[in-house]
């Protein structure tokens, strides 16, 4: 009776054990993580309040100066008090929060669609159709992207959200097709690979179904690990003054009040908050993506 | 018809060096071969590792773009087809691939990984496609529900049986085996290699084996082939090659197959002694100033070997 339960536990065991794809993998790895969980946890709970929050906000109205009320303290009226236009920090610090995720997230996504085809391409193919597209990817590696940058922002006339994505995806791509295209090349050297050819299979079709799904664990960490560096920085160039402009709050705007000795001594309830908010989310992130990393290569794998 | 015949391959790689990475020389793996098989036999390809085997059988699959020479088969030259129309003959060269751990991709299931060649090459409803792997999984010796299972879940033996499957599938004429069981346990190779001619007469297949271990090779070929460095040294019958052994290089293979019979212990360790003296001694005789070998010349109807 008891050998019976345990064979069917081990029956159960072994079914279960067949979820050997990269995504129930990463979820048992995150799972035994307690940092990672709980830092996807926070993660989850703090975009849920920020995308939730910001659909009831009125952006034209928090962004409208209200001189009666000049930098007030925290009260509450206004709960994490006000800038220097009279403004509400904490309307500010949601959509700002909200801005910066998205604008981090579009990035690392574009950047990542344009890294991966490149690399994998180059990869898979090899010799000239590889050497033509690693020149380009030179090319763009050497040229000076943050001069580039901010020449763009002080020329662009029409300046927000989406041309930032566009301008910073146009530089961001390159490290990831050097990833991509060292780890197809070592792919496509595998029998599996040559098998596909010799059963008649298109390459594209190599590219996508066989090649691909054996780097997805790869290019999940590596996205992830990117995120929190494209939020930090749309966060720097802001406090650079060379982010978005005041009407489109993000969290490196409310930082950059802090270039102001007085707000920084005096009024931390301006940048603060936001500061906090950007070291929050990137441990966040950077905590689980250490936990995929580790999903990723099953030497240092926990669970 | 000739079924499949080598003419004169050719397949040397680049080395490359220097500035721009010029092609500053050539390794050549494969040196002016030229062989035959005939339908339904086993030719055998030995040497030793590095001599070029894997590269001719690569080539011929079309994995390898060979620099000269011909590959007439079925009276097509594959070599100067273009690559739409070799997509037909596709379905009549299959390969069994070496390393039974790589060949398989751990991120499909068996049911995909056999049924890749049949989405390609036919249009099945699923439940027939199903059946149909089922059929091949079967008659390699697995069970009907081993296709939901992925690759890590079987031994070496067993992926190496699925390798074998998905070859099948299409109906090939010919198989390139390529060291199908050097990547396995002793114990599972005779089952793998039986099981390899209990199917070749099922299914009427034609092998070119591919192996670096004469004992193996014995086991199976009808005629063989031996590889020096790109180049034949002999070639001829199973039995002309293990009872009238010309070269100096086959003999060293010859006495190099362990034997197990203790009775034959010390007329075999008397035999080593002998081809290694003659190794040495008639070095000149075999190999020409570059360490070459010579072409090869026919000695019987069935048998030749390179000599001067
Ligand atoms: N892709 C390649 N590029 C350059 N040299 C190669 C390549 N593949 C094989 N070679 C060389 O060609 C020779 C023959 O290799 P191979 O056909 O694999 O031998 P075998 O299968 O008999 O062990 C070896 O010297 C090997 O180093
Ligand atoms: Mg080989």
């Amino acid at each position: 009776m008891k050998a019976e339960i345990v064979q069917t536990n081990n029956n159960f065991n072994i079914k279960k054990s067949k979820s050997s794809g990269a995504f129930s993998v990463m979820w048992r790895e995150i799972l035994k993580d307690k940092l990672a969980l709980a830092s996807l946890f926070i993660l989850g709970l703090l975009l849920i309040t920020v995308y939730g929050a910001t659909l009831f906000i009125n952006q034209d109205k928090l962004v409208t100066v209200d001189l009666l009320s000049i930098y007030s303290p925290p009260s509450a009226d206004h709960l994490l008090g006000t800038d220097y236009g009279g403004r509400d920090i904490l309307g500010q610090l949601l959509i700002g929060a909200k801005n910066s995720f998205t604008i981090g997230f579009f990035i690392t996504l574009i950047a990542g669609i344009i890294g991966l085809t490149v690399g994998i391409t180059a990869g898979y193919f090899g010799g000239k159709v590889d050497n033509f597209m690693m020149r380009i990817v030179d090319f763009v590696m050497i040229l000076p992207s943050l001069m580039l940058i901010i020449v763009f922002v002080t020329i662009a006339p029409k300046y927000n959200v989406y041309t930032f994505i566009f301008i910073m995806s146009i530089f961001l791509w390159t490290g990831k097709a050097r990833l991509i295209r060292s780890k197809t090349l070592a792919e496509r050297e595998l029998d599996y690979v040559n098998a596909s050819k010799t059963l008649g299979t298109p390459d594209w079709k190599i590219i996508i179904r066989e090649v691909l799904p054996n780097l997805s664990s790869i290019i999940i960490v590596n996205l992830t690990l990117n995120l929190a560096g494209n939020i930090g920085i749309e966060s720097g160039l802001t406090y650079l003054g060379f982010g978005l402009p005041e009407t489109t709050p993000s969290l490196g705007t409310l930082v950059s009040y802090a270039t102001n000795p007085d707000i920084l001594q005096n009024k931390w309830w301006i940048w603060l908050p936001a500061s906090f908010l950007i070291l929050v989310m990137m441990l966040c992130i950077n905590f689980i993506g250490q936990a995929l990393r580790r999903a990723a290569d099953a030497r240092q794998r926990l669970g | 018809m000739v079924f499949l015949k080598i003419n004169n391959l050719k397949v040397y790689y680049p080395i490359r060096g220097g500035f721009f990475r010029r092609v500053v020389d050539h390794v050549k793996a494969v040196d002016d071969i030229s062989f035959e098989l005939k339908q339904g036999e086993t030719y055998g390809l030995v040497g030793e590792s590095g001599c070029g085997k894997t590269t001719t059988g690569r080539s011929i699959i079309g994995l390898t773009k060979s620099t000269a020479g011909e590959i007439i088969f079925e009276d097509k030259d594959l070599t100067k087809l273009s690559r739409k129309d070799y997509h037909n003959y596709r379905r009549d060269i299959q390969m069994i691939f070496q390393d039974p751990y790589s060949s398989l991709n751990p991120r499909k299931r068996v049911l995909d990984i056999v049924a890749e060649p049949l989405r390609n090459f036919e249009k099945l409803t699923i439940a027939e496609e199903r059946q149909k792997v089922q059929f091949y999984i079967e008659k390699v010796g697995l069970s009907p529900e081993d296709v939901y299972k992925y690759p890590h879940e079987f031994s070496g033996g067993q992926r190496q049986r699925i390798g074998i499957a998905r070859a099948l599938t299409l109906n090939p004429k010919l198989i390139i085996a390529d060291e199908p069981v050097s990547a396995l346990d002793v114990s599972v190779q005779a089952q793998v290699l039986n099981f390899m001619q209990d199917i070749q007469k099922e299914f009427n297949l034609t092998y070119l084996f591919i192996s670096h271990d004469l004992g193996i090779i014995q086991h199976m070929c009808d005629r063989i082939g031996i590889m020096y460095r790109g180049q034949f040294v002999e070639e001829g019958a199973a039995e002309d090659i293990y009872t009238n052994p010309q070269h100096i290089y086959t003999k060293r293979l010859i006495s190099a197959i362990p034997d197990i019979n203790p009775k034959n212990r010390d007329k075999q360790v008397e035999f080593r002694k002998k081809v290694n003296e003659e190794y040495k001694n008639s070095y000149d005789k075999y190999f020409n100033a570059e360490g070459k070998v010579y072409k090869l010349k026919q000695i019987s109807n069935t048998h030749s070997v390179a000599l001067p």
